[in-house]
């Protein structure tokens, strides 16, 4: 577990051991602890642009300790065959789960960003956050143990999410990621339970559905 | 205690959550702690406070630089959060990368704080945007007073 002032400190201390700048974004419990959500995590995930970047972090945090994990206990079956999975570092409880390019396929589009956190150290390390929808979106696609909570703990401070946007960004990706539209939907029942989704939403994700079969 | 998100002064706070003058400057104070209030004014002004339901922190980036130097203000696109030492050329490397033709019109001002024109020049290298940044300097020194670029980062 990591809270919200050592994962800055952290972040601080890498951007020392960078040999260049680069740029990532943050998703899952990083992001949400970036913007005030929760105080702890136990996974801090980042995107990377391409390799390369993920490489020269890669590096910097092998310098401190963390060494390459296995993947398998912490995401399901059809998550672990999927050629744009994660690379995972750890050291003590803390974990980090990279990604180039995409998450599972799910293109992050970098410039949607709401907030920036710039960590100038000898180099600099610059992490975007996207917005609420996006994470509840990302959250329904890596699926691990405690996504669900941390979805609820969104919906639960936020009474205006855009539903909306959650869908029509799934369905965009529907191609790439065939069971994301399976997955969201599955989340938002289990989310009824707790905050009123219109009917409308649903029936959205049904109609997208038939349409790709 | 639940307390409403919103903008308030010290006596409509009070009102609303029936406490007294000194229990509402506590309460604001705690919440202050926990990073759930900003506060605005002070001095000759009134004190406003803005209650937010998420732990804000107060922003130190780029539009905190702009809004500083720059007669014309901007709203800000997104919140930017800095760790070191964040400097006017940073914020002139940030302003060209947004590239909107008011957030450069605001960022021409800072040209006349420019101290270490270096430093300028390596992130603008960095950036591959050296082009934007003496087509924004030359601008800049039509309209304001500002500092001479050395010759040998023009040529």
């Amino acid at each position: 577990m990591i809270n919200t002032r050592d994962q800055e400190e952290l972040f601080k201390l890498i951007a020392d051991y960078l040999e260049e700048d680069i740029e990532c974004v943050a998703i899952g419990g990083t992001a949400m602890m970036f913007q005030g959500y929760k105080t702890t995590t136990k996974d801090i995930d980042l995107v990377f642009k391409n390799g390369k970047e993920r490489a020269i972090f890669i590096k910097a945090i092998e310098k401190l300790g963390y060494t390459q994990k296995s993947l398998k206990f912490i995401y399901d079956e059809k998550r672990l065959k999927n050629k744009n999975k994660p690379l995972l570092y750890s050291r003590g409880d803390e974990r980090f789960d990279l990604f180039a390019k995409d998450v599972f396929g799910f293109e992050i589009e970098t410039e949607k960003f709401v907030q920036r956190n710039d960590f100038i150290g000898k180099k600099e390390l610059i992490i975007s956050t996207l917005s609420k929808e996006y994470l509840i979106l990302l959250k329904a696609i890596t699926n691990r143990e405690k996504d669900y909570e941390d979805i609820e703990n969104i919906v639960k401070i936020e009474k205006n999410i855009d539903w909306n946007s959650i869908i029509d960004a799934a369905i965009q990706k529907r191609k790439q990621i065939t069971w994301i539209l399976h997955d969201l939907e599955e989340t938002m029942q289990k989310l009824k339970k707790i905050i009123f989704i219109k009917k409308e939403h649903f029936d959205k994700i049904y109609a997208a559905e038939e349409k790709q079969k | 205690m639940i307390v409403k998100e919103g903008k308030y002064t010290i006596e409509r706070f009070a009102e609303e959550n029936s406490l007294t003058r000194q229990s509402a400057i506590n309460l604001l104070s705690k919440l202050k702690k926990q990073e759930l209030v900003t506060i605005s004014g002070g001095g000759k002004q009134k004190r406003i406070y803005t209650i937010h339901h998420l732990p804000k922190k107060k922003t130190n980036g780029f539009y905190d630089v702009v809004n500083k130097y720059s007669p014309e203000k901007l709203q800000p696109r997104f919140e930017h959060y800095v760790n070191g030492t964040y400097t006017v050329e940073h914020a002139i490397i940030d302003g060209v990368r947004i590239g909107d033709t008011r957030t450069l019109e605001a960022t021409k001002y800072l040209f006349k704080h420019v101290t270490n024109w270096k430093r300028l020049f390596n992130l603008a290298r960095k950036e591959k945007i050296e082009k934007q940044v003496i087509t924004l300097y030359k601008k800049a020194r039509e309209t304001i007073k500002c500092k001479r670029i050395p010759e040998r980062y023009i040529k």
